[in-house]
């Protein structure tokens, strides 16, 4: 009866959402409205105008820059929303305000299952070369694809799997406390920070100066970015990560 | 300095990096985050005077960031619906200054938790300030999810299991509606190759069928009336709003559900403008929706004696207002609607914060735990009663002229009925106001302690009794919100002939 019930219910949404789909402009047509109106402007000026070879780059850090921004506060808001979740009441002296989740479970001395020697050596061995990847996918966005986003995600699994075969006592120096919350939200901070000096220079928030003689400016404010996204985005990895470790 | 023209980025990032940097400052003592809080609000709040100022002088404007022309770049746009930024950061401003001792008070809630309650705070009124003052649909998308996703952390936050369960149950309602609506914005992109809504609204009507336009208009309304908990999607709402801490059941109530009506707005705005669809169906459906929603919210607030619990109900049936008045799309209605939005977040503020400070001093939460409190915490059930009466819709409270404006339109409308409906529904809420203020005043104690417990500490009470002034004030003065938002309501019915 349940199964049946839900049997309609899916055929009853599924027949108007086919019928709007279906009536969608054809995909790859080159003369649908996707590609006539303010995407064509996108790849034909944007080299120029936004200032970065990569269009998709462009797009993200100068055209539409405020939406990458909430879209960093976005991952900033899930790890806040982690942390106001998961923290726990588990051990922790009164009054201690300055508890490190880290700290906590080392502490604890979590009983880890042993890892295999060649999976700690092998990762161990190829952590400089996906550290050195990382930072790569994160300057060359600029040209090629990548970016901030996928280079921190990088970053962070990194650490993740760094943290898992050399334990978090040795993991934990690379987020020491202090800096642990200016790290999470690194990408946010610099955001305003970019913004506040396009601000300067052109007159507009978030906005990027277009003369000649300012592309090298262009260029570092677009790098500056990138960089805070990544770092900011492998930080709230990490710290996610840490967090449900300790539970 | 209401025409420097940096305010409208101020007032949407502020909140928000003042959140990335609430824990920063809290590293050495947890204690800083609230008075923190605090200065991040009265300093958005200052940014949101001038922007009400800016538009009450010179009507709608916009803020290009990086200074790209749209439909290229994103605008931020301000219009007279904008200036329910003014009620988001007066009830944010509140509630942080509630929370003080609020969140302190919560056993259950680990002292490490706290600074993350706060940025939590901070992300969820940038959200909605942010979603309020933009025009651009993905932008509108990326600010209810920053919204959204703290709402449903802030339910969690208290760490009872209970808690859990509503805010996973509002979270699993939550992510389809924001669903819904990124799945819109991608078949208005698709039809338009545009995302500017002014951009939209002259595009979207040059398409040979128009079921793609209809299709993304309903699950946009759908994925909206999800966020305002029209009825039937309203089943996230109760135990959310019931157990979520107290300041933010105020800021849930008040604010947070009126995000869907903004959004469904803004729908609106597109839609009439491009005038590619006849709404009369869509709001012919809203009108009963909301009628449905009025009598059912205010039949179940009756039967409840979690104090709380019963203010949820009513806030279902007072969205059934709003979204009427939208519905019925004449002059009268809509403005009555959306003025309803400004005076309804007062209210309910008024109304979740006194109960908070009766469930602090008490701990009790239910009507019969809590009889005769009214001779021991005097002023915060003033407050109740007087949060009771407006939102009733007794002159000369706040409740009362949007209620009169919304019937007014069902009459002129030619939709009686729902005149009718509107005057049952506010029956039945009298008759579940009633049986509070009963019970507070008239009713002999069952717990004999609760005649000796004293008002709740002066950072709740003055939060309470000025959001009560203001109820009584609102409506006083009602005729102002009521001339300030006609020309919005004018601009949108405009496309109608009306």
């Amino acid at each position: 009866m349940k199964k049946a019930f839900v049997a309609a219910l899916l055929i009853v949404t599924a027949i108007p959402l086919l019928i709007g789909v279906v009536a969608l402009p054809p995909h790859g047509d080159p003369d649908t409205p996707v590609h006539t109106h303010i995407s064509a402007r996108y790849l034909e000026e944007g080299r120029e105008e936004a200032g970065a070879d990569n269009i998709v780059t462009g797009v993200l850090l100068n055209y539409r820059g405020l939406d990458t921004a909430g879209e960093v506060t976005v991952i900033f808001t899930a790890l806040m929303a982690g942390l106001a979740v998961l923290i726990s009441h588990k051990k922790q002296p009164e009054g201690d305000a300055t508890y490190d989740a880290a700290e906590a479970a080392a502490e604890d001395a979590p009983v880890r299952a042993p890892v295999s020697p060649v999976v700690s050596f092998v990762v161990r061995l190829l952590a400089p070369f996906i550290a050195l990847f990382a930072v790569y996918v994160i300057v060359n966005g600029h040209v090629t694809p990548g970016g901030g986003f996928q280079g921190g995600a990088i970053l962070g699994a990194l650490f993740i799997a760094l943290t898992i075969v050399l334990g978090r006592e040795r993991t934990r120096t690379l987020m020491p406390r202090l800096a642990q919350p200016w790290m999470q939200g690194a990408a946010l901070l610099t955001f305003v920070g970019v913004g506040i000096v396009g601000g300067a220079l052109t007159g507009h928030f978030l906005g990027y100066p277009a003369q000649a003689s300012l592309h090298l400016a262009r260029e570092l404010m677009m790098l500056v970015l990138e960089a805070g996204i990544g770092l900011g985005g492998a930080a709230v990895f990490a710290t996610l990560f840490l967090q449900m470790e300790a539970e | 300095m209401a025409a420097w023209p940096h305010w409208l980025p101020l007032v949407v990032f502020a909140p928000l990096l003042g959140a990335v940097l609430t824990p920063i400052v809290s590293l050495r003592s947890r204690h800083v985050a609230p008075w923190w809080a605090l200065a991040v609000m009265s300093v958005t709040s200052v940014a949101a005077l001038f922007l009400v100022l800016r538009v009450a002088s010179e009507g709608p404007f916009s803020y290009l960031p990086g200074g790209w022309q749209p439909p290229y770049g994103i605008e931020l746009r301000f219009d007279e619906f904008s200036a329910v930024i003014s009620v988001i950061c007066l009830i944010g401003w509140l509630a942080v200054l509630y929370s003080l001792r609020y969140i302190e008070w919560l056993r259950e809630v680990p002292k490490e938790r706290i600074p993350y309650y706060y940025a939590l705070l901070l992300l969820n009124l940038g959200g909605m300030i942010g979603f309020v003052v933009t025009g651009d649909l993905f932008n509108l998308f990326v600010f209810l999810e920053i919204l959204s996703l703290s709402a449903y952390a802030l339910v969690a936050f208290s760490g009872e299991h209970i808690a859990e369960m509503a805010a996973f149950k509002y979270l699993l309602m939550g992510a389809i509606s924001s669903l819904l609506v990124l799945f819109s914005v991608g078949i208005i992109f698709g039809i338009t190759g545009s995302l500017n809504m002014a951009d939209v609204a002259t595009r979207i009507g040059q398409l040979d069928s128009a079921a793609p336009a209809a299709l993304a208009l309903a699950m946009l309304a759908i994925g909206f009336m999800v966020k305002a908990a029209l009825f039937p999607v309203h089943i996230w709402l109760p135990d959310a709003h019931a157990i979520a801490p107290s300041p933010i059941s105020a800021v849930l109530s008040g604010l947070v559900v009126k995000v869907g009506i903004i959004g469904l707005i803004r729908v609106y705005q597109i839609y009439y403008t491009s005038g590619v669809l006849d709404l009369h169906t869509l709001n012919q459906v809203l009108v009963w929706l909301g009628a449905i929603s009025i009598v059912m919210g205010a039949f179940f607030a009756i039967f409840q004696d979690d104090i709380k619990l019963m203010l949820a109900y009513s806030t279902i049936s007072n969205v059934g207002y709003i979204v009427m008045g939208l519905g019925l799309s004449t002059n009268f209605s809509v403005i009555g609607g959306s003025v309803h939005v400004f005076n309804h977040a007062l209210i309910k503020a008024t109304l979740f914060l006194a109960a908070g400070a009766l469930i602090y001093r008490t701990g009790y939460r239910t009507l019969t735990d809590l009889r005769g409190i009214g001779r021991s915490m005097p002023l915060t059930c003033i407050a109740i009663s007087i949060g009771a009466i407006s939102i009733v819709g007794i002159p000369p409270t706040a409740g009362f002229l949007c209620k009169w404006y919304i019937a007014l339109g069902a009459f002129e409308a030619d939709q009686p009925f729902f005149g009718f409906a509107l005057i049952f529904g506010a029956l039945f809420i009298f008759i579940y106001y009633i049986r509070m203020v009963n019970a507070f005043y008239f009713q002999a104690p069952v717990h004999p302690e609760i005649l000796e417990v004293t008002e709740a500490p002066l950072s709740m009470l003055a939060p309470t009794l000025f959001l009560a002034s203001l109820c009584l004030i609102m409506g006083i003065l009602g005729r102002i919100p009521l001339a300030f938002i006609e020309p919005a309501a004018a601009r949108l019915l405009a496309p109608l002939g009306g």
